[in-house]
């Protein structure tokens, strides 16, 4: 990896390097966060336990460290997601991402999905909270009434899949979650973002933020097609 | 074997991001007419599966940092606690997978035992160790060191992961009757159960019961 290069681009800083599968190691994760600094990506998402690991190479830099709670099938207690983001923050995430009910939301309870947005904006007071659904599973009703509570909770960022499923989030999907939740609540794209074609494409289409495993390809097409215009 | 013997011997339940509350009733009125050995379910349908399960003889287990086993002690060990508080039967919990395989088994016994302290006896402790991303050694060391923990049975995956006899032949040979071995992982057919039984599992985990018990005769 070479040093010096300049810091990045806005494209660059609307990334998330997310590394949330099992069995990353200690090494993978000092890997990602040496690659954050090097491509100047605006954040990182772990599992909370190699928050603590990660917070030690990006202390004090710009760079958002979120942690994944409730992941990836956010079917865990309200008390228990509150506890793991608590726990999170603790091990040094600046962060948080949780995935909301959606066995809930399908089983019609929209009341906890509520409370618990609730209990977890209380949680993370003053820092940046975004809430995942998975939009290719929701009804649209189902999806926009989790857009809609984040704009009265003051959630920062719905996010539109949790990346565990083979759900490619669209352009269709960003505009219609975007209109749903307004202008004080980012969209955070994620799911089978790995070029920069889609990528522009998601953030034409109002996306605030993209999640992806595949941020170095798109960091890497990004600096060729800047290479060929300085060439 | 006759189905009622092979059914005594799985452990089925139903867990994921769609389920929902009309799942988990259907599922469990269903498995209750079989004499299966335990039931799984995800955290925020313990409660729900505690009160369906009440009469049928089918333990309840309780997925703890399921399935990525990416939550840290704190959060297992509160999700433990909430396990007890509601009296599950057993705990499946997925290991710290990252310190597995960055070859830190020290983080992983230390994780162990505090799981097993928590536990105090009240619960079974069973753990994901998801034979499906580790190497052979990975497995023998990580079976070695859980013994030493005080843990005595593992599910072998927990996230994806097709169950091999292999696998199960390899715990055996190195640790003969020490640790139960919870086979789980892909397992839908009568044939890949009984390959798995006869490679020395104790019990079988599947989601999908009923096609396993298909070929057996009533």
């Amino acid at each position: 990896m070479s040093v010096g290069k300049p810091a990045g681009s806005d494209l660059a800083r609307a990334i998330d390097y997310a590394l949330i599968r099992p069995g990353a190691t200690y090494a993978d994760v000092r890997r990602i966060c040496l690659e954050v600094r090097h491509y100047g990506f605006g954040g990182i998402v772990f599992l909370p336990v190699h928050c603590e690991r990660a917070a030690g190479y990006v202390a004090g830099l710009d760079i958002r460290l979120v942690a994944a709670v409730g992941f990836p099938n956010g079917a865990f207690t309200t008390d228990g997601k509150v506890f793991e983001a608590r726990d999170a923050i603790a091990h040094g995430a600046t962060a948080i991402e949780y995935v909301v009910g959606v066995g809930a939301l399908l089983s019609g309870n929209r009341d906890l999905v509520a409370r618990e947005m609730a209990a977890m904006r209380a949680a993370t007071d003053g820092r940046v909270l975004r809430a995942t659904l998975e939009a290719s599973v929701l009804p649209d009703e189902e999806a926009r009434f989790v857009c809609q509570l984040a704009a009265e909770a003051g959630v920062d960022f719905v996010v539109t899949s949790t990346g565990f499923t083979d759900a490619e989030t669209t352009d269709e999907d960003v505009r219609r979650l975007s209109g749903a939740a307004g202008p004080g609540v980012g969209i955070c794209a994620t799911g089978g973002i790995r070029t920069l074609e889609v990528a522009r494409g998601l953030l034409g289409a109002g996306a605030r933020l993209l999640r992806t495993s595949a941020a170095v390809a798109i960091a890497e097409e990004l600096a060729g097609e800047r290479g060929g215009e300085d060439a | 074997m006759k189905r009622d013997e092979m059914a005594r011997l799985i452990k089925t339940g139903i867990l994921g991001l769609e389920v929902t509350e009309d799942d988990v009733r259907r599922d469990i009125a269903k498995a209750s007419g079989y004499p299966f050995s335990a039931y799984a379910v995800d955290l925020s349908y313990l409660e729900l599966a505690k009160e369906l399960l009440d009469g049928t003889g089918m333990l309840l287990t309780a997925a703890v940092s399921y399935p990525l086993g990416g939550m840290t002690l704190e959060t297992k060990l509160d999700q433990i606690r909430f396990a007890l508080q509601v009296r599950a039967e057993e705990i499946n919990a997925t290991l710290n997978l990252g310190a597995i395989k960055s070859g830190d088994y020290e983080t992983l016994r230390y994780e162990s035992r505090a799981m097993v302290a928590v536990a105090d006896g009240a619960i079974d402790v069973i753990v994901i160790p998801q034979f499906e991303i580790l190497t052979t050694a990975e497995k023998v060391r990580t079976c070695e060191t859980l013994l030493d923990a005080g843990v005595r049975a593992i599910k072998t995956d927990g996230h994806g992961g097709v169950c091999q006899p292999e696998d199960i032949l390899l715990v055996r040979r190195v640790f003969g009757r020490e640790i139960s071995i919870e086979a789980s992982g892909g397992i839908r057919t009568t044939r890949h159960a009984l390959d798995l039984l006869d490679a020395g599992a104790d019990f079988i985990h599947t989601s999908t019961a009923y096609p396993v018990l298909a070929d057996i005769p009533g």
